[in-house]
């Protein structure tokens, strides 16, 4: 068996995430088929994860909730989608002007239509396609204020004045809040809040910490060596860099959040660089005086400890608490700023998968030979074991992205850090909490939170019992 | 194993340094001015003067430490001054910085502020005379003092130099307006020092040596704010001494901005229900979810194990806030059932007079229900799942089989010899469950409106009170800290194989 193995160097390579020589030895079918010369640990672990069936089912209502939540302005708009007014047509849901200018041919009449003030229900249209949910979020429905349920009646005002049961196209499905806000548009809409929320905070959470989990795994403590002299010029170089990247930019810094957030993540991206220059610089200078036997003794930079101990200190803060207070220092509410929050949180999961994974991978015979050939330690790592190591974090992922949202809602849910005007789903429980009659602010918006975090938590779970082959059934 | 533990709290230090250091910085970066927040008297525009009050808020600035340096060593420039700290209004403070980052020479600079503070002084101690009262009229007269001396305030906190040179020459207008009134006009004084303020303001930018900003300068500060915050004012060690503040390790975590009290009395209040509601729903989730999870891993594939596992699942996917308004929109709606009371810990009413500790425990359990059940279903929902993941793995070992072959009863071989090693794993994911549970209080307490730390730092927040959020901050991590020394030590007593004494 072992034979075979070594015979096939091409499939071995493939395995990346290699499945254990004991799993392999225990069932001679399987090892057969897994040592074949067409091998792939991902069709594998995609095949395995497709027998998954609820994994695999909320892959696709995942899928459907990104679709109700990239199409979501087509989806539930106030404004019709296309309209013909006084002989001219418009598009007035893909319009950015929110003015119309409307002069009659006929007549001569003019008439301006202010896009976000307009009852385009009480129009006089010619024809009209409405989008199939007539209302928007945020934009309460005057007639049906103080919490009118699915199955109350709901009023309607036409063109007339006269009030009339709300016509089945118009309905609020699913009821409306206080002010008269429609539940549905709300959910279409709060889900692209959630979702972004996943993606980007992940994003930022993932790239922390695949690149940490990484280090600490790959160098551990022992195997970044370095010259003394080099070690201690980057450490001296540290608060020098620190002052002509911040501390002598800070002004420039300051007077550029004042201007707008561009221009600041500009600055920023200088004086980060900047940072890395004076570091650069001096890890140079340090490599010029790497001489002789004291500065030019090897010394250990203990990666790995420092690594895991700011992991081991991030966690022992309670997460919810530890982002209230961060939240709290922000002058203004912003959804981006609880987004870097979350991400900046929320990546020592992650850092630790990757962690065990690179502790694993760094004796592995194609790391060897990478090193062998004299590989820099930078491309073995990012270019050769990252892409092997990151199937693990996969599922801390999938996990990290279900916390977050449960967290951006607990958050709006409890008014703390997201803006008062964006509908999200939290807040639409929120509202319902004050109000026990009004029952579907609670189903609904809670049961689009358990779905989602649902087919998270599922899709997480397929893929640690796809990728780790001992968990196998 | 008393040597282990002493390790183990020899570890949580470095932890616990960050943690007050992060702490710390919140504390630091919160937005406002502390003084303003908890100066009780009377708000005044900037621009206006008050000796008293400009007195009153020197001695709180004193009193909570503000005019100390903020830490042990400051990364500045060559250009900067070791002391700019003791400047307390943040728009002087701002334009002094700027000013330095303009010209880069203190000396020069100095003069020009000591100019400025001079002309403060005399407008402040300005007292119009009654010629200039008889001729102008009491309301013009004061009101030209008032125009003036906001002027010079506006001065002080600007740092461009066309918005200096303009204010200037406004000022120069202003003394020439009331030029008719000779040596009785309240802004005479102006004659002499107008001149020498621009006077400086010129040696200022004629004297700029820019280059001392490029240099970097590391300046020392033994006694500073933050270590005031930790050890206080007084002995660092014995704490012997302090007048305003003992520091956080003797308890102090300063005045509340939103009550004016002492934020550890509201805390000590608060810590006791946070305490028991954690530990109780941690009881609560071990106690039913090892059994479930043994049951589970028993009887594998049968329906108890699907169900069971379904239904976990989706309650370890439910949102907490979604779940405690679900149950109160169940249990206490009077639509629905009314069996639960909705808000609080006990009646609003207060306990009836005279009534035995019993009693008050009778009253206030079905308040505890709803709340303990939310605490504890999430964590014991993840807690079955792991249950019933260790519990198959150890009963695939061969030492099990090897207890079955013996002839063992299955409750033997299942309590006596699957059980404790099946405990592992659940008793390290405790760590987890304790922040988790610390945390996840916040929202259960503002629902049910229990007065825990949670709800303290929900009304901290809302009403930006700093010095409360920071106090929890630091709290919640310090008992997570215990919640892992617990772990470790319930490890210990679980595993016989872990000894601890090496």
């Amino acid at each position: 068996m072992s034979e075979e193995k070594k015979s096939n160097p091409e499939a071995q390579h493939s395995q990346e995430r290699t499945v254990d020589k004991t799993v392999l030895i225990k069932n001679e079918e399987d090892s057969a088929k897994i040592s074949g010369k067409d091998f792939s640990f991902r069709k594998y672990a995609w095949k395995q994860f497709k027998k998954n069936k609820p994994a695999y089912f909320s892959l696709y209502i995942l899928a459907f909730l990104l679709v109700l939540a990239l199409l979501a302005p087509i989806l539930a708009n106030e404004r019709p989608l296309y309209m013909k007014y006084q002989g001219q047509t418009f598009f007035p849901a893909f319009s950015f002007a929110n003015n119309y200018h409307i002069k009659n041919s006929k007549t001569g009449i003019e008439e301006n239509i202010q896009l976000d003030l307009v009852e385009w229900k009480r129009m006089n249209l010619e024809s009209v396609i409405w989008a199939p949910i007539t209302w928007s979020p945020g934009k309460s429905d005057r007639y049906n204020r103080n919490y009118v349920g699915p199955n109350d009646p709901q009023r309607f005002i036409d063109r007339k004045g006269d009030t009339l049961y709300m016509p089945a196209r118009f309905k609020h499905l699913l009821g409306t809040n206080e002010s008269g806000e429609d539940v549905l548009a709300g959910l279409i809409h709060g889900g692209r809040v959630s979702l972004s929320i996943g993606f980007l905070s992940m994003g930022i959470a993932s790239i922390l910490g695949l690149f940490l989990g990484a280090l600490a795994g790959y160098f551990g403590d022992t195997r970044l060596q370095t010259t003394r002299a080099k070690f201690w010029m980057v450490i001296i170089g540290i608060p020098l860099a620190w002052f002509y990247a911040f501390s002598f930019r800070s002004f420039t810094l300051k007077d550029a959040m004042a201007h707008s957030g561009s221009s600041f993540l500009l600055q920023l991206i200088i004086s980060i660089l900047v940072f890395s220059l004076v570091i650069f610089i001096f890890s140079k200078l340090g490599k010029l005086f790497s001489k002789g036997k004291k500065l030019g003794q090897f010394v250990y930079v203990p990666v790995d400890s420092i690594i895991s101990r700011s992991i081991e200190i991030l966690n022992s803060i309670p997460t919810l608490i530890l982002i209230l207070s961060l939240a709290s220092l922000a002058k203004e509410e912003s959804i981006v700023y609880v987004m870097v929050i979350i991400g900046l949180t929320s990546w020592t999961g992650i850092a630790r998968f990757t962690r065990a994974e690179f502790l694993r991978i760094r004796s592995m015979d194609y790391i060897q030979a990478a090193q062998a050939m004299g590989f820099k330690e930078s491309r073995i790592i990012f270019r050769h074991a990252l892409l092997n190591g990151m199937a693990p974090s996969l599922v801390s992922i999938a996990f990290g992205i279900a916390g977050a949202i449960l967290i951006e809602s607990s958050l709006s849910f409890l008014g703390i850090g997201v803006p008062k005007d964006l509908v999200t789903w939290g807040k639409l429980l929120s509202q319902g909490k004050d109000n026990f009659h009004a029952w579907w602010l609670i189903v609904f918006p809670g049961i689009a939170i358990f779905i989602t975090v649902t087919a998270y938590n599922l899709i997480g779970d397929g893929l640690r019992d796809a990728l780790d082959p001992k968990l196998k059934r | 194993m008393l040597k282990y533990i002493s390790k183990r709290i020899f570890v949580f230090i470095p932890t616990l340094f960050v943690i007050s250091l992060m702490a710390f910085v919140i504390s630091i970066n919160s937005p406002g001015d502390p003084v303003e927040s908890l100066y009780s008297g009377v708000k005044e525009k900037p621009g206006t003067f008050n000796a008293n009050t400009s007195h009153e808020k020197q001695l709180l600035r004193h009193r909570l430490g503000l005019d100390l340096p903020v830490f042990y060593f400051t990364i500045g420039s060559l250009a900067s001054p070791d002391t700019i700290y003791k400047v307390f209004d943040s728009n002087k403070k701002n334009a002094i910085e700027r000013l330095i980052d303009q010209y880069g020479n203190w000396n020069s600079i100095n003069a020009w502020l000591k100019a400025l503070e001079s002309i403060t002084k005399k407008i402040n101690s300005v007292a119009p005379d009654s010629v200039a009262y008889a001729q102008q009229g009491i309301e013009i007269t004061n009101q030209h003092v008032d125009e003036a001396r906001q002027e010079i305030y506006a001065l002080s906190v600007c740092y461009e130099e066309v918005v200096i040179s303009s204010k200037l020459s406004k000022l120069q207008k202003m003394m020439a307006a009331e030029s008719s009134l000779g040596n009785h006009s309240p802004l005479y004084f102006l004659h002499k020092a107008l001149p020498s303020c621009r006077q400086s303001f010129e040696d200022m930018k004629v004297n700029s040596s820019q280059w001392k900003n490029w240099i970097p300068c590391i300046r020392f500060y033994g006694y500073n704010q933050y270590h005031r915050w930790i050890f206080g004012d007084g002995n660092w060690l014995t704490g012997k001494g302090w007048g305003n503040t003992e520091g956080i390790i003797r308890g102090d975590f300063g005045t509340s901005f939103a009550t004016k009290q002492a934020v550890t009395k509201t805390i000590t209040r608060a810590i006791p229900w946070s305490l028991f509601f954690t530990i109780m729903s941690v009881f609560l989730a071990y106690l039913i979810s090892i059994p479930i999870g043994i049951r589970a891993a028993e009887k594998r594939g049968s329906v108890f194990d699907h169900g069971s596992s379904v239904v976990l699942f989706m309650l370890y996917s439910t949102a907490i806030f979604f779940m405690a308004t679900l149950l109160l929109l169940l249990f206490a709606n009077p639509a629905v059932f009314n069996i639960f009371p909705a808000n609080g810990v006990k009646p609003a009413t207060g306990y009836p007079d005279g009534i035995s500790l019993w009693g008050k425990f009778k009253i206030t359990l079905p308040y505890l229900i709803l709340p303990l059940a939310c605490y504890t279903y999430s964590s014991f929902a993840f807690l079955s799942r792991t249950m019933r993941v260790s519990m198959l793995e150890v009963i695939s070992q061969d030492y099990i089989r090897t207890a079955k072959a013996k002839g063992l009863s299955n409750y033997l071989v299942i309590y006596k010899h699957a059980l404790r090693n099946a405990l592992l794993p659940i008793i390290t994911v405790f760590a987890n469950i304790f922040p988790a549970a610390v945390g996840g209080a916040v929202i259960i307490e503002v629902i049910f409106g229990i007065p825990g730390m949670g709800q303290e730092i929900f009304q901290a927040i809302s009403s930006k009170d700093y010095p409360m959020i920071v106090c929890v901050f630091s709290l919640s991590g310090f008992l997570t800290l215990i919640g892992y020394l617990v772990a470790d030590i319930l490890y210990a007593v679980v595993d016989p194989r872990i000894t601890y004494s090496k």
